[in-house]
């Protein structure tokens, strides 16, 4: 079963064209990564999903609820870390927003409900945006850069949540990672893009073994 | 000294009206970056529609209900045309509200004429300490802080509150998470207009309105907001009420002819040295 | 475009004399109202600031020229002195007011107003509230056609200025720096000294017209200059669109002709008393309204993108550089 079906996607920002007839497609539960350079157009189609672009040809249906992690965090700066989260739950009425089991799973932001989004580290921003994006109780969680300043054990951490995410509630995900490695070995499908155009897409592993992906993304020369 | 706690609890009533004013800029403010130029209008709107109803014989309490009620859709409305179509800028927007203040005049002259109006508020006297003041000024006090203690509960307690802050503090991350930024911004337009119609029904009883009164009504409300950097409300309620006493006092003690040259020198101050600490005071994030 | 502009000279120049009593004051005042806008237009197009205080500097020279001649002093040195005092004014206020942007130089600019017309209203050495009583005429100046033609010589020397500052260095800077300050500020700009010449260059047009208008009334009060006429300058600067020679003109001509037109239609018989005055507030806001709603850039420009659009010849090189100035 199709949830995320993107086909032909065009998006231009006053006249520069950032995505050129992008097609994905995303079953139910499933894992896929997106991977590509700097300005490949991967935020754009983020941004296209949740309908923060318009498309300007091109069609994206989402088949049941999706939340993201957005680009560069995006926490409510002068908001506690309670309230970011309680406002992750927005779309999903009063009862929704009990964020006690965000708690449990990134437990390091306990201490912090009461401060200030804005006065938190980096890597603590990352985990206030995506427990926040959790609090939608998402069918398909994307996000965008997981790995942006957070430490290996973190990482590590988050990753084993969305291990268990998807194999006890069926979350779907797409990933966005720099490090190519980690996501190819988290997801079962991936897409590869360039400027604005999905250049490859098969199965994680194959992909992680592709000469043109080990080359471009996995630091290839250096193996 | 009874003059001057008169002069004090008077003051605080008038800056009691310039703070819901100024709450009213903050509220729109800060969701929507838009200063709304109408501000003033809602509380000329709100004052008049109270004379006529009164005039018509509804009670009391219930025709200022009333009209603060209709203040806020009003609000809504000059929202819808100064925030609607998306992507205006705030700049564009400021002009669309000092364009809808005009308007509001031809409107107002229509409906009400172009002579001051007023209506009994809280008669009799009190006698504090002392000092005898217009029982009325008692009865803006005793409404203004209330509604600034509910406001502040709204914003800090209730989601609706939150989210309307989310929207103020990061407009994207509203988006993101699914808020309707553009509806936020009606909302607070409303809120916006309630608090300009509120200050109006409350202070018209001791300080008649004309329709160009929202003049006087604006450039104060931003005088008291402005101290809060036009986002703080709890900022707006004591820049509003020190306006008042300060006004007051000069009144009383004899500089009754400069109390709005003081009040305007003062806001003048205050943006002049915000703007050297802080560098060219930038315009409102998008 | 040569032609238009000879044409709008001959036709501007040969009106006065044709004109009843009642037009003519129409021509005098929309002259007027023209050369204070053009100096909106350029603070607002180049320095990209809003002012809601204009109107002070209009009466700031109005009553420079006026008590300057009550006391005695020839009326013509009165009228070359408005500009430059309303320009020191502007120098003195602006170097403060400056520094603030947007919506706070707004506000700031509208308290000036109101602080000058409430000292205006308390003054007695200004008249006070009543106003300043028995100004002379212009010396030489009998008629209101001779006034006539000293507006038509007011407003072209400020427009000529406008387009030699548009064009000027000084010109070129403020516009990039209306697009980025840092940037330009960067790149060496004096950003902050053009801005303050822009200021206090909008004053001195504001205060020349207002040395004409009291000579040519011969009475002044601080209720001829109310906040609201900086608004209506602001409507007629947005109206005619920003940053352009020709705006100012268009804006103030639309909205002068207009507002006299719905003055004629309220003051009909049968028509209530507050005719006149809803009509114009009505006008001023919805012209507003849909000119930065829908016409954000003004007539001037929008007419002259239309114009090129549907014949490619005038896209003459003048044209264009017009275009690019706007
Ligand atoms: N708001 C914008 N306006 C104009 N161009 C934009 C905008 N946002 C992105 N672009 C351009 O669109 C292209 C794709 O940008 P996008 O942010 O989608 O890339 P990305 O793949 O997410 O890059 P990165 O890995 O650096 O985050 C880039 O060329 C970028 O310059
Ligand atoms: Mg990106």
């Amino acid at each position: 079963m199709t949830l995320v079906d993107v086909s032909s996607l065009t998006v231009r920002y006053s006249g520069a064209t950032a995505l050129d007839g992008v097609s994905l497609s995303l079953d139910k539960s499933e894992m896929v990564a997106l991977i590509g350079a700097n300005g490949a157009g991967k935020s754009t189609l983020v941004k296209a999903l949740s309908g923060l672009v318009k498309a300007d040809a091109g069609r994206v249906t989402v088949d049941g609820r999706l939340a993201q992690v957005p680009e560069g965090r995006e926490v409510f700066a002068d908001l506690s870390v309670d309230d970011n989260l309680r406002l992750g739950g927005w779309r999903n009425g009063r009862r929704g927003r009990d964020t006690s089991a965000i708690y449990d799973l990134l437990p390091a932001l306990g201490p912090l409900r009461r401060r200030d989004a804005g006065t938190l580290s980096g890597g603590q921003q990352q985990m206030v945006a995506i427990g926040r994006a959790l609090m939608a109780r998402p069918d398909v969680l994307v996000i965008d850069e997981l790995s942006l300043g957070l430490a290996p054990l973190v990482v590590q951490s988050l990753v084993d949540h969305l291990r268990t995410l998807h194999r006890e509630r069926g979350l779907a995900l797409l990933l966005i990672e720099q490090n190519a490695r980690l996501a190819l070995s988290l997801c079962s499908r991936a897409y590869v893009m360039e400027a604005g155009r999905i250049v490859l897409v098969g199965d994680a592993a194959v992909l992680a073994s592709d000469e043109r992906v080990t080359a471009a993304y996995l630091g290839g020369h250096y193996e | 000294m009874s003059d001057f706690l008169g002069y004090v609890l008077t003051g605080l009533g008038i800056g009691a009206g310039f703070a819901l004013v100024g709450s009213g800029l903050v509220a729109i403010y800060r969701v929507t970056g838009v200063v709304n130029f109408a501000q003033g209008a809602f509380a000329v709107i709100a004052a008049m529609l109270t004379s006529s109803l009164l005039t018509a014989g509804l009670p009391h309490v219930l025709s200022e209900s009333l009209a603060v009620v209709v203040a806020a859709v009003v609000g809504v409305l000059v929202g819808v045309v100064a925030i609607g179509k998306p992507g205006t800028d705030p700049g564009t927007s400021l002009i669309v509200t000092l364009g809808l203040g005009v308007f509001a005049y031809a409107v107002e002259i229509v409906l009400w004429g172009d002579q001051p109006r007023s209506f009994p508020g809280l008669s009799g006297v009190a006698t504090i300490g002392g000092a005898r003041i217009q029982a009325h000024y008692l009865l803006i006090i005793a409404v203004t802080v209330p509604v600034f203690a509910a406001l502040a509960l709204f914003f800090t307690r209730t989601d609706l509150g939150k989210a309307l802050s989310a929207c103020a503090s990061n407009k994207y991350a509203a988006r993101v998470v699914g808020i309707d930024v553009r509806r936020m911004g009606l909302l607070a337009f409303a809120l916006g207009g309630a608090l300009g119609g509120l200050a109006g029904v409350l202070t018209t009883p001791v300080q008649q309105v004309t329709f160009d009164s929202d003049v006087t009504l604006i450039v104060n409300g931003f005088a008291a907001a402005v101290l809060g950097g036009l986002t703080r409300p709890a900022v707006a309620l004591a820049g509003g009420l020190l306006l008042g006493v300060t006004q007051t006092l000069i009144a009383g003690y004899g500089g009754g002819a400069y109390q709005l040259e003081v009040a305007l020198l003062l806001m003048l101050t205050v943006m002049i040295v915000q703007a050297a600490r802080t560098g060219p005071v930038r315009e409102a994030a998008r | 475009m040569k032609y238009l502009l000879l044409a709008v000279v001959v036709v501007t120049l040969a009106l006065p004399p044709l004109l009843p009593e009642k037009q003519l004051a129409v021509y005098i005042l929309l002259g007027l109202a023209a050369t204070v806008t053009a100096g909106v237009s350029l603070l607002m197009g180049y320095a990209g600031q809003v002012s809601l205080g204009q109107a002070a500097f209009y009466a700031i020279g109005a009553y420079a020229a006026g008590l300057l001649s009550v006391h005695g002093v020839p009326s013509l040195i009165g009228l070359l002195l408005a500009p430059v005092i309303a320009a020191v004014a502007a120098v003195l206020l602006g170097a403060p007011l400056l520094r603030l942007r947007g919506h706070h130089l707004a506000f700031a600019t509208l308290a000036v107003q109101l602080i000058l017309l409430s000292l205006l209203g308390q003054g007695t050495w200004a008249g006070g509230a009543i106003g300043l009583q028995g100004i002379p005429r212009l010396s030489g100046l009998k008629d209101d056609i001779g006034y006539a033609y000293v507006v038509w010589a007011v407003l072209a020397i400020v427009l000529l200025i406008s387009r030699n500052v548009v064009a000027s260095r000084a010109g070129r800077a403020l516009r990039a720096a209306a697009t980025s300050e840092t940037a330009a500020a960067a790149s060496g700009v004096p950003v902050g000294g053009y801005r303050l010449a822009v200021f206090a260059l909008s004053a001195a047009f504001a205060g020349l017209a207002g040395g004409v208008y009291a000579f040519y009334l011969g009475y002044l009060a601080p209720g001829s200059f109310p906040v609201l006429l900086s608004i209506e300058f602001v409507v007629m600067a947005v109206v005619g669109g920003l940053g352009t020679i020709a705006g100012p003109v268009v804006g103030a001509a639309v909205i002068v002709l207009l507002v006299q037109f719905l003055n004629e239609l309220g003051t009909q018989p049968g028509m209530p008393s507050y005719a006149p005055s809803v009509l114009s507030y009505a006008v001023y806001a919805l012209l507003l309204i849909v000119a930065v709603r829908y016409m954000p850039k003004g007539i001037v420009p929008t007419a002259r993108r239309l114009a090129s659009r549907s014949s490619r010849a005038a896209a003459s090189p003048s044209a264009e550089l017009l275009e690019e100035r706007a």
